[in-house]
């Protein structure tokens, strides 16, 4: 990545953009491009100025952090100081905690359930042939008719086929509230209003 | 030195800085970050928080070469913030040196 003034303004502003009025955004950004001219006009190269000034990205969360207390301040709203808060702590741990453990659990559980289904799903009809060599199902010996035998694992079959087809739809919901929550994230964690 | 610790000082150092002379904000930097060790990019977000509070306000000047600068100038009440942050600063530190000496019986 080349470290001159464009790109530095160009990751400011990508980072910046809609967490705060367009007049603030524009003040902050000539700012650092004054910087950049009167540093450039005394003999420093785009580097040096980019080294001095500490990465982008550590900028632009100064200055988001800056705003967002300021909102806070201004406008005591519990909102706003969940906001300043969250973003005081980082987005590091908030999203381990907040996002990445309760994922984890989802998964986790979704595909256990998918697994379970499947097992079900493949024991039915294994049970039937099986039972069929045996002259009966093994776990109830030989007085089970093969009929009985047969309706018995149908339903597993048909129990297995269900939960897998109702995990489908438990992780359709909760992707979409996932999304939804996300969103929610992203917009604590920018400021900026949820769109959805 | 921890980075929270030196964010903390900073201010005093700007409204000190700024108690002797106008700046723009190059200079400013400039003239701080000389002695302190610091992300240079985040005095920006702190000037800006300082003339939201009304300690400082900002006017435009011509310069010999290229675009007017932006000049950083303390109001009254920054005058007044940076002499009582400055009390505080002196008493601070004279209680720590104090400390740090083991001149603690000093106080009794």
């Amino acid at each position: 990545m080349l470290q001159n003034e464009q790109e530095y303004i160009r990751i400011l502003r990508s980072r910046l953009e809609g967490t705060m009025p367009h007049e603030e955004l524009d003040d902050y950004l000539s700012d650092y491009r004054e910087h950049f001219r009167i540093g450039k006009a005394n003999g420093k190269t785009d580097g040096e100025l980019w080294q001095s000034l500490g990465s982008p990205d550590n900028v632009a969360r100064e200055i988001r952090v800056t705003h967002l207390v300021k909102k806070a301040e201004g406008n005591r709203s519990a909102r706003n100081i969940f906001h300043a808060a969250f973003a005081t702590l980082g987005l590091g741990l908030f999203n381990l905690v907040f996002v990445l453990v309760p994922f984890i659990l989802l998964v986790v559980m979704l595909l256990m359930i998918f697994i379970v289904g499947v097992l079900f799903a493949i024991i039915g009809p294994v049970a039937f042939v099986f039972s069929l060599l045996q002259g009966g199902l093994p776990a109830f010996s030989s007085w089970i008719s093969p009929l009985i035998g047969f309706f018995f694992c149908t339903g597993m079959t048909t129990f297995g086929l269900l939960m897998v087809i109702g995990d489908y739809y438990l992780a359709r919901f909760f992707y979409h509230v996932g999304i939804q929550y996300l969103k929610w994230n992203i917009s604590v964690i920018t400021g900026t209003e949820c769109s959805a | 030195m921890n980075i929270q610790f030196k964010k903390g000082v900073l201010e005093i150092c700007v409204l000190s800085v700024l108690a002797h002379k106008d700046c723009y904000g190059y200079e400013l930097v400039n003239d701080i970050s000389k002695r302190i060790d610091i992300a240079e990019g985040t005095i920006y977000p702190l000037l800006r928080r300082l003339k939201d509070e009304g300690f400082v306000t900002t006017y435009l000047q011509e310069s010999t070469e290229g675009p007017p600068r932006k000049y950083y100038q303390l109001t009254d009440s920054g005058r007044k913030e940076e002499h009582e942050l400055k009390d505080e600063w002196m008493r601070f530190t004279t209680s720590v040196n104090a400390l740090l000496v083991g001149k603690n019986d000093a106080a009794e």
